[in-house]
Order: structure tokens, then sequence, then C-alpha cells
């Protein structure tokens, strides 16, 4: 290598033309596989984004304009009111905490079990380790319509529906296997000299689990909490079978889902744009605070 | 600090491999013990079990006067310093000196006296508030380092704590470490692969093979008096020379060479004229040989064909072919198979017509070169005799009369 390194200079300095050809030549030659793929990837992006952009300028909408002849067309002019009607009228505002405050808490538990299970899973030989990993991630093939009936049977029976603590439970169990799958996965990359220097630095297994490991996991475990986030969030099906009963605690989706079906053929379109804009905002805002944190690599300078 | 004590010490992997074998070891308070050995000897397994790090399968470790086979890590009182430095990636420089210290409770003001008096005497103090990741390799290895001495422990466990910094930078923590240690006088067991670093940093070195102990006792005895030809041929570098040769009671005969034994060789080591008439392992180490014209006079004369030359500045590597096989005794082998990292069938270069080479480190003012005839000198009362069946030292004080 350092050979290389030090011929290149001694044959460029004699000849600085041909090496402008040679960097020119490489410019011409574009890797068509590369253009493919930004090709795709451009096609892609249009795909997720233009649906989001559309749905937020039907929320500016007038009733007519968005079934009316030309639903690509900008607004008209810009309405503000239907988002009035779908915070008040429709109760978006209230949905909107009560998701926020559920998925908050089912977030939490799921994170502190799933990386508390991964890490014994990834990290200490046992018997019936494997067994219980697998039937970890077995649950990640499970449909969710398959229990429904059955898992509505369980909760009323712990007098558990209709109620948050139901929900959040429920919530917990359908994380926990891809949460469990994906940070074991994490644990077992994490240089393992670290925790013995905490053990022997004075820590005991759950602090060196806390203080150390999980500080470590950071990247994994934002990248999954994003992912539990999203997936609990746009949770439709479990609220709508766990929450039935009671109108004054139900999740966002159930709420923007209401305007439509509610009003049957006199739905209030702009309304339901504006509550699906709600919805959405949160999410996003949440991707963008903690997607910096997840390319940081935090194990960078533990070991060698 | 402490003494600690190894007894009987086994550590059996589950599948039944035997990585540690009745390992029995007194490293003394304030000593500073080098476990040394190929790779797979066992010695970071050892290490690992006086940590805590690694379940005793039998014996017992004790650090003090304590028995510490059920204590978990924390409560043994002992610092680590790992390969890998294994910092906390999340926490400062600072931090990382004082998580022990604030783990035990320290008062505050005497955590922060602690971790100024260690940056200071590693030269960390500007880099206190950097994060592990912003430090160079060196730095880092100084910072492992500071965490272990803030924490003041009976005794410091170092696992090849300086194989991942660069040649010079190694040199230079060689020297440091030796400081730390006379000046902190605290007990130290230190694990290396590296014959060098273990006789200039140890105190004692304690060579293992096969998780068994083959020799502990301070370097230059190592060097001078090998125990068997395993320690012969791990200890010094170059390596020691071997040849079957016979042995009568006016000299050594090899090769189409002979060589006088002088009287007083036979008195220093007993049973050594047992072996008259017999076919004994001879050894003799390449820093035993000189070029005839720079060697003193009453030192016995070989000529040989040089092969290849290493001119060093300071001294020449003379390699040169002796008409006598390799010796192929199982500690032999054990060597050459660590010396191509394990890969058997690797050996170095094809042996021409099955002659063993040897090197002799000779004067960089002789004039030899590769290819010419050269007289060489041996300190025949250096010649190191060896059972050819045991592999042990001749009349070594510490092996069994034959």
């Amino acid at each position: 290598m350092t050979s290389h390194t030090d011929l290149i200079p001694a044959a460029a300095s004699g000849s600085n033309a041909s090496h402008g050809a040679r960097r020119g030549k490489r410019r011409d030659k574009p890797n068509p596989l590369l253009g493919l793929s930004h090709v795709a990837l451009a096609f892609w992006a249009l795909l997720v984004v233009v649906p989001l952009i559309w749905t937020f300028l039907d929320a500016f909408k007038g009733a007519g304009e968005i079934t009316g002849g030309n639903p690509w067309a900008l607004p008209h002019s810009w309405h503000f009111d239907a988002f009035t009607r779908a915070w008040s009228k429709a109760h978006i505002g209230q949905y909107l905490l009560n998701t926020a405050f559920v998925v908050a808490v089912s977030t939490f538990f799921t994170m502190l079990l799933g990386s508390m299970a991964a890490y014994v899973l990834a990290r200490f030989q046992f018997v019936g380790n494997r067994f219980i990993y697998l039937l970890f991630v077995s649950g990640m093939t499970f449909p969710v319509f398959l229990a429904l009936v059955p898992l509505f049977g369980v909760v009323k029976q712990l007098g558990m529906l209709n109620s948050y603590v139901g929900l959040v439970l429920v919530y917990v169990a359908y994380s926990l296997p891809f949460t469990v799958f994906f940070m074991a996965a994490f644990f077992k990359t994490l240089p393992t000299t670290v925790a013995e220097a905490a053990m022997i630095d004075g820590c005991g297994h759950t602090r060196t689990f806390f203080r150390i490991m999980l500080p470590m996991a950071k990247p994994g475990l934002i990248s999954i909490a994003i992912f539990n986030v999203i997936g609990q969030w746009n949770q439709y099906l479990l609220p709508l079978v766990l929450l039935a009963g009671k109108p004054d605690k139900w999740m966002i989706t159930q709420g923007v889902a209401n305007i439509s079906v509610s009003a049957g053929a006199d739905s209030d379109w702009p309304a339901l744009f504006a509550a699906l804009s709600i919805a959405i905002i949160p999410v996003i805002i949440v991707y963008i605070i903690f997607q910096r944190q997840i390319q940081s690599g935090l194990t960078a300078g533990a070991v060698k | 600090m402490a003494q600690i004590v190894l007894q009987d010490v086994d550590k059996i992997y589950a599948g039944g491999v035997k990585a540690v074998d009745a390992l029995s070891l007194e490293i003394r308070d304030g000593e500073f013990m080098v476990l040394v050995g190929p790779s797979g000897c066992g010695k970071s397994t050892a290490l690992r079990m006086i940590a805590g790090l690694e379940d005793i399968s039998g014996g017992t470790v004790s650090i003090g006067e304590r028995v510490v086979n059920d204590l978990a890590p924390k409560d043994r009182d002992i610092a680590m310093v790992f390969q890998n430095y294994a910092l906390y990636p999340h926490m400062t420089v600072e931090d990382n000196l004082a998580f022990g210290l604030k783990l035990r409770g320290t008062p505050k003001p005497e955590i922060k006296k602690r971790v100024a008096d260690a940056a200071k005497m590693l030269g960390l103090e500007p880099y206190l508030k950097r994060k592990p990741a912003a430090l160079s390799g060196g730095q880092r290895q100084r910072v492992a380092m500071g965490r272990a001495i803030v924490r003041e422990p009976q005794a410091f466990l170092m696992d090849e704590p300086l194989s991942n910094l660069d040649a010079k930078l190694r040199v230079s923590m060689r020297a440091s470490l030796n400081q730390l240690h006379e000046r902190l006088g605290v007990t130290t067991v230190y694990v290396t692969h590296d014959q060098v670093e273990a006789m200039t940093l140890g105190d004692r070195v304690c060579v293992l093979r096969d998780g068994k102990l083959q020799q502990v006792d301070t370097p230059q005895r190592l060097f001078d008096a090998p125990v068997n030809l395993f320690v012969a041929g791990f200890i010094g570098s170059p390596s020691m020379n071997f040849v079957t040769a016979k042995l009568e009671r006016d000299g050594v005969s090899f090769a189409g060479f002979k060589l006088p034994v002088p009287a007083d060789v036979f008195e220093t080591k007993p049973g050594l004229s047992g072996y008259a008439g017999k076919e004994i392992i001879l050894g003799i180490r390449p820093s035993d040989f000189e070029d005839a014209a720079h060697a003193k006079p009453d030192w016995a004369l070989i000529d040989v064909t040089s092969t290849v030359t290493e001119e060093l500045g300071s001294e020449i590597n003379v390699i040169f072919a002796i008409d006598a096989p390799p010796v192929e005794h199982k500690d032999t082998l054990a060597l050459a198979k660590d010396a191509t990292e394990g890969e058997e069938e690797e050996t170095a270069i094809p042996l021409l017509d099955n002659k063993a080479l040897w090197t002799a480190r000779v004067n960089a003012r002789s004039r030899v070169r590769p290819g010419q005839s050269l007289e060489l000198a041996i300190d025949t009362h250096s010649m190191h005799f060896f059972d050819p069946e045991s592999g042990l030292a001749i009349g070594h004080p510490d092996t069994p009369r034959v």
C-alpha cells in the first residue's frame, strides 16, 4: 500500500494532463447499476410522497373540490375549517391525546421488556434459551386476525375490556416478538468485554444492563422504538375490538374511520383528510427527531 | 495489595476441553507476574478465572487471604485491563475513570482527587471531557489503565493490553507500565503471547502450555535454565537451536562436529554424566555463538557455511544448515505449530535435504556474507542438554533426577 501511494504523486507530477484526462474518463462512464437504483429510488420516493402531499392539500379544499372534476388540482382557496370540524366535532383532538398516551405507555413497556428479554437471550447460556427465543420469534408469524375472537374473550374474562390497561397489554404482547428478535441480534453485536469491564468495576447484572449495555444499544433501541410507535399508532383492528364500547376512549384511527363511516355518502371529505393529516403529523415528527440518533454509531471507541 | 494464590485450578469447558489443568501458582504481594504461552495455552482463561469472569471447575483461587471462588467479580477487589480496552463508549473519559468509584460509593471529593491524579499520571488531562471515540488507540489504552488505577485495587489483571498498539507505541507503553508498577507496587498479573513483553515486564514469568504450568521463574533464569525443550524454544528470540547429539565423557558430537563439554558443566548438571554414551538433545542459543574473529579465545570452534544473513545493525543473525535432521520432539513440534499459527500444513520453508537450520547471532563487525564459509565460536559453558524421551532439561534443579 505505501509503495502505491508513494508512486502515484511521482507519476502524476510528470504529466498533469494525462492525470486530468484519466479523471475525465471516469466521469464519462457512470455506473449503469447506480443509475438504475437511483431511478428506482426516485420512483419509490414519489409513491410515498405524492399521497402524503395530496392528503395534506385535500384537507384545505372545499367539500366539492375533492370529489369534483379535478381532484389533482391545488385548492381554489385555502379553507382551514376542516381542521376545526375534525378537531371539535369529530373529537380528533381527544383521540389524538388518547392515542399518544396509550402508544407512549405501551412503547415504553415494549422497549423495556423486549430489550431485557433480548439481552438475556442474546448473552446468557441456559437450558431453554433457544426454546424461549424461538417461542418469541414464532409470535411474529402469528396473524392478528386469527386471534381476534379468542383475544376478545380473554380480555373480557380478565375484566379489561374497554380499558387502556387491556389495550396496552395486548399492544405490548403483539410488539414483543419483533422487538426481541431485533434487539437480540443487536445485543449480540455489542462487545462482551465492555459488560465484563462493568462487572469488574462493580456492577451487578441489572446495573450492567441499564447503565452500560442499554446506552450502548441506543441506535438499535431507537430504530425499533420508531417501528413500534408507528405500528401501534396505526393500529386499528385491536382498538376496534377492545375499545368498541367506550367512544370517549377511542384511538385516533377509530376517530378517522368514524368520520368516513358515520356520514355514509355525505361524508365530510375535507374533515376526513384533515383528521388524517393530524394523525400523520405526530408520527413524522417522532421519526424526524429520532432518525438522527440512529445514524450515530454508539459503540465507536468502546473497543479497538 | 495482596498475594494471589492458585491451588490446583482446573477449567473444563462444556464439551470436555481442559483449558487449564491443575495450575498451582503463587503470585507474591506486589509482584509483576507474566503469564506467557502460545495461543490456546490457557493463560487468558487463568486470568479470567482470577477475575471471576469464568467459573472455576476445580481447585481454589485466593486473593489476599480470601478464597474467592464463589465471589462475583465486583467483590474481588481487582481491576482488569482488556486487550480491546472495553471503554464505556457513551461516557466521557472522566466518567469512564470515575464509574467504578461511583458504584462503590466513594465520596465525591475523593473521586475527583483520584481521577485527577490518575489523569495526571497518564497524561490524560486534556482529554477528560472527550468520549472514547475521539481518542487515539494509545489514549484509549491509557484510559483503560486509568480506570484500573483509580480503583486502587488489590491487584491489576491485564489481558494482552498492548497487543492492539502499533510496534513503536507498544515499546513506550511497555516502559510506562514498568514505571507504573514501580510507583504503585500493586500485585499485577499480566497475560501476553509476546515473549519480549514477558521478559521485559515480569518480575517472574510463568510459561504455560496446553493449560499446564511449564516453569515459573525470573526472566533471566528462564533464559539461562529452561526446564524443558518447550520453554527453551519458546523463550528467547531467535529461538534456541536444537540437534540430536551423542554425549561422551569428553564432549558432545553431532552433524560431524565434536564440542568439548567443560568439566564444570557436568558438575552443575547432576545426572548429566549418566547420559555418557547415550543420545541427548543438545540446545545452543544463537547468542552463545560468535564469529571466531571476535570471540573469546577459549570458545570451541566449528566451520559452517552461512545460508542467509540478517543484518540488524547492532548484530547479524547468520542462518546456516547443519548436517543433521531437525529434532522431532513433541515439544519442538508444538513450537513450530505455534509459529505458523496452528496451520500445520504451512511450515515456513521446505527444508533442504531434511537438514536443520540453525541461527547464530554474531558481532556486527563480522564480515560474513550469504553463501560464505564462516568459523563460529561456541560458548560451551552455556550449552543445554535435554532428555530425548521426556524433553526435560538434564540436571535442572526443578526436574526429577533420572
